[in-house]
């Protein structure tokens, strides 16, 4: 009996294994008894897997493929396949997407955020004494003479990450910041240079990288530059001289180390590729300068506002720079000058045909409701969408929202596409992630739904959504049907 | 009945002075312990309550104060006051800071808290981050020993959403960890001394024994236990005294939250800890601690709070926290809007308006007295009509919680402090 069943249970496998599951189960032979309880030890020393799916949506992975009416399907958090006729485990939290649209969560750079924001002071009693530390855009913050305390900071707390991290004690996951974050599908933001996923409910694994992009200022004096590339040349000189002292340390005696008096602990990390130099700059000359400066040292830079890098896009190109640009940014041409310049609208169709990676962002990057159509991260795809018009493709304006933003701050190998072994950041939409009329259904951080338009009271009433349409059930249901009457938005 | 045969038991009241035992007899009592008595009569002895019922036959000779128009209620406390005290207190970590040192007995204030209704006060110390302890007084008497009911009450923890409030908590549970560890370890070798002491007593007599003993690699914790009478534990750092103290339930903490996010931060840096804390949040019209209703309810937290109905943010949907608390299985504890003579003087109007919008009215009234007496750590002394507690009573002259009421009188510890009572 118990044979057959196994034999049933190899033909049937593929099919249906957790009528299987159940069947043998029900056997008690001693066999049987065994496996239960070498389960149970399993289950003592590791809880049961929690198992989320996205079913039956356009799945548009990011890596370049689209998987109409394809499956998503997470554990615990992490992207278990996508792809056709999977079977989902017993229990599976299923998310019906028959009709809509499925993108990787958008990932905001230069975001300032209200949900990671520390007090300075800790009032007595009220709210009234409270100061909020605001990190400005491009990292104001950490600019002027406090950079050398702060590299000293940098220094010793590096490595702490997510045990005792300044992004992660002051995070707020009921902030209605965060709920309009995610209700335009945004589940990653930078928070000061440092990358957050945007869990709701829960402060556990929200801070992914922390300090890893790191603000330098290429000012237009020439001392000032001039200083910095010394500053790069006598931290290329230290690590030469420690790489060399740590071959030769064991041969020779009393070798003495070289001195990191000096040295910019900051410099060092870029250097190392354990931080990432930011830089804000527009103007052609500035950029050049820093694509020269990045090649002679061997580092990729960031490049914030990049306006008129579309004059100097391969030179960009080359020096393997990542631009970060705000497309409805606006800069006149200086009339003095013969050569072009001034803002272009192919400025990130340009830079991307040069091999620049292009990240998107807002022209402001907190959340406001200063207006229907603002320009703050509510808005993200719209500047995507001013991309799109200047020349850029589809794609590359995607990319530039969620794979390209993900590379810069260190955590592509966790989010921006949809792929085996990422997170189960997942945004469900109704239409085209671009079009302007489309909106997000369904935000998932780490295999929970964050965010259901229908039960929140931002965009309810908006086209609402019909009943059944898009609903969760369990795996061991039926699965909801599709819905007729949902028409994704057409480009 | 139930008075008489209670009477007997009672020493015969030659000795102490008349007004020390008397018998009121009100209208309506409001026994918290028991839900609302009508006709009730209570009897007092040396300050403390000695019975409690309804229509109950006062023994001859014991003088009754007859108040049909009157109901009675337990003295208020207010367990989250700065009244009477005025420093600026210290800031970032001073756990070891005593508020009590600022009180100072002859003020005016005291009489005008006590006319108010409240015959408890819970102080907290001023300042920020771990401020220090608070205390308990009566706002009654002459010296500060008379008016001090209990000091410590409670270990004051401010807890924000940021590095700095959790370090605070963080380094102070570190430092109880450093002392459990070097208690540990003293333990340790005051047993091997005591072991070395008694090997040497009973050598030859127990040799054989020793042996058996020696193999024997972890002798049973009673054992060691027994063995250990006459160790005196070292007095802790102290700055880590507090926190050795709320691990081992002698002190307990009281956290304040301005948001929902707090909490979870609090639990952060709380993990394993098993101590027990009440909790202070302050309502605004923006707190979203709806979100944390549950946890609260699962640890079936006493939460104090105003008594305001709040509207969820970004919309103008009403919430009753304390409604939602007691719902979810906490127990909520009113503290006065503003901390303020007006602030208690319209105290029990706002409950009755928390009331007025759905909260179950025994448990309005419990969150006045009971309850707060609880979070002072004197529930068993104070906050209800029970026998054994002190008499501390607010007499009105109609519901406590209607617009309308006034109060009669106010009774401490048995003696009238406040009003006119026709004997």
């Amino acid at each position: 009996m118990n044979s057959l069943l196994l034999l049933g249970a190899a033909l049937l496998g593929s099919v249906m294994p957790s009528l299987v599951a159940q069947e043998t189960s029900g056997s008690k032979s001693s066999d049987a008894k065994t496996a239960d309880a070498k389960k149970d030890e399993a289950k003592k020393a590791d809880p049961e897997p929690k198992w989320f799916a996205v079913v039956g949506g356009d799945v548009h992975t990011g890596t370049g493929g689209l998987l109409r009416g394809a499956t998503v399907l997470a554990k615990d958090g992490v992207i278990e396949s996508v792809g056709y006729s999977t079977d989902l485990p017993e229990g599976t939290e299923v998310l019906s997407a028959r009709g809509l649209q499925v993108y990787p969560g958008l990932v905001a750079i230069s975001a300032s955020l209200a949900v990671s924001q520390g007090s300075r002071f800790l009032a007595e009693d009220d709210l009234h004494m409270r100061c909020c530390v605001d990190f400005g855009k491009n990292g104001h913050l950490h600019e002027g003479p406090l950079d050398a305390e702060l590299d000293l900071l940098l220094a010793d707390q590096a490595g702490l990450v997510d045990a005792q991290s300044d992004l992660r004690d002051a995070y707020d996951p009921f902030s209605s910041s965060l709920l309009m974050t995610l209700a335009v599908g945004i589940t990653s933001a930078e928070q000061s240079g440092g990358a957050l996923k945007l869990k709701r409910g829960e402060i556990d694994g929200v801070v992914m990288r922390e300090r890893f992009l790191s603000s330098f200022t290429w000012t237009s004096a020439s001392s000032g530059k001039t200083q910095l590339r010394e500053k790069f040349a006598a931290a290329a000189r230290y690590l030469r001289e420690k790489r060399e002292w740590d071959v030769r340390k064991d041969k020779v005696k009393d070798l003495p180390e070289p001195s990191k008096k000096g040295i910019e602990q900051k410099i060092l990390s870029v250097l190392d590729g354990s931080a990432r130099a930011k830089f804000n700059a527009n103007d052609r000359d500035d950029l050049l300068g820093i694509a020269r400066l990045a090649q002679e040292f061997g580092f990729r830079p960031v490049i914030e506002g990049c306006v008129e890098g579309w004059i100097v896009a391969e030179e960009l190109g080359r020096a393997g720079a990542y631009a970060i640009v705000y497309p409805r940014q606006r800069r006149d041409k200086d009339e003095n000058l013969v050569r072009a310049g001034g803002s272009s609208i192919e400025n990130a169709a340009i830079l991307h045909a040069h091999g620049v990676q292009v990240a998107i962002g807002p022209a402001s990057n907190g959340i406001d409701l200063g207006g229907i159509t603002g320009r703050d991260l509510l808005h993200l795809t719209v500047d995507a969408d001013f991309a799109v018009r200047g020349g850029m493709t589809d794609a590359a304006a995607l990319a530039g929202i969620t794979t390209v933003p993900a590379r810069i701050l260190g955590i592509d190998h966790r989010v921006g596409t949809l792929e085996k072994g990422k997170d189960c950041d997942v945004i469900v939409t109704d239409g085209d992630v671009l079009h302007y009329e489309t909106l997000v259904q369904y935000t998932v951080v780490a295999g929970k739904i964050a965010y259901d338009k229908q039960k929140e009271l931002l965009f309810a009433h908006i086209r609402p959504r019909t009943p059944g349409d898009g609903k969760t059930s369990n795996s061991s249901g039926d699965s909801a049907p599709a819905s007729a009457e949902s028409q994704p938005p057409q480009r | 009945m139930l008075l008489t045969t209670l009477l007997l038991s009672i020493p015969t009241p030659a000795d102490p002075p008349l007004p020390s035992l008397y018998a009121l007899r009100v209208g309506r009592a409001e026994t918290i312990a028991h839900g609302t008595i009508e006709h009730a009569v209570v009897l007092i002895e040396a300050g403390k309550i000695v019975t409690v019922g309804q229509d109950l036959e006062v023994e001859r000779g014991i003088p009754v104060i007859e108040l049909p128009g009157a109901t009675l209620l337990p003295g208020l406390v207010d367990c989250y006051s700065r009244l009477g005290l005025d420093s600026d207190g210290s800031s970032g970590f001073e756990p070891q800071a005593k508020a009590s040192v600022e009180l100072y007995p002859d003020q005016k204030i005291w009489a005008e808290i006590l006319e108010l209704g409240v015959t408890t006060l819970g102080l907290y110390p001023a300042g920020s981050g771990i401020p220090g302890q608070g205390f308990v007084v009566k706002p009654h008497g002459a010296t500060r020993e008379e008016m001090l009911l209990r000091d410590p009450s409670y270990l004051l923890v401010h807890m924000r959403s940021d590095p700095g409030s959790k370090k605070f908590l963080r380094d102070g549970l570190e430092k109880a960890d450093d002392y459990d560890e070097k208690e540990k370890k003293n333990v340790e070798k005051w047993d091997k001394d005591q072991e070395k002491k008694g090997a040497k007593k009973d050598d030859k007599k127990e040799e054989k024994k020793e042996e058996a003993k020696s193999f024997d690699p972890s002798p049973p914790q009673d054992k060691a236990k027994k063995e250990r009478k006459g160790y005196v534990p070292s007095e802790p750092d102290e700055k880590a005294k507090p926190f050795v103290e709320l691990r081992q339930d002698k002190l307990r903490a009281l956290c304040t939250l301005s948001k929902a996010a707090d909490y979870l931060h609090l639990l952060d840096v709380l993990r394993e800890e098993t101590f027990e804390f009440d909790l202070r949040v302050f309502l605004r019209d923006d707190v979203d601690f709806h979100h944390v209703m549950d946890k609260f309810g699962e640890k079936k937290l006493r939460i104090a709070m105003d008594p305001r109905i709040t509207l969820q943010p970004n919309t103008r949907r009403e919430r009753s926290y304390a409604m939602e608390l007691a719902a979810a299985g906490g127990k909520p504890v009113f503290v006065p809007r503003t901390d303020s003579i007006n602030g208690l003087k319209d105290w029990l109007r706002h409950v009755g308006e928390v009331v007025g919008a759905g909260l179950d009215r025994q448990v309005a009234l419990r969150a006045v007295t009971l309850e707060p007496a609880q979070l002072l750590g004197l529930g068993d002394r104070l906050g209800s009509l029970e026998p054994g507690k002190d008499a501390n009573f607010v007499l009105y002259d109609g519901d406590p919680l209607e617009v309308s009421t006034r109060i009669l009188a106010v009774i401490l510890e048995g003696e009238l402090v406040h009003g006119e009572i026709d004997q």
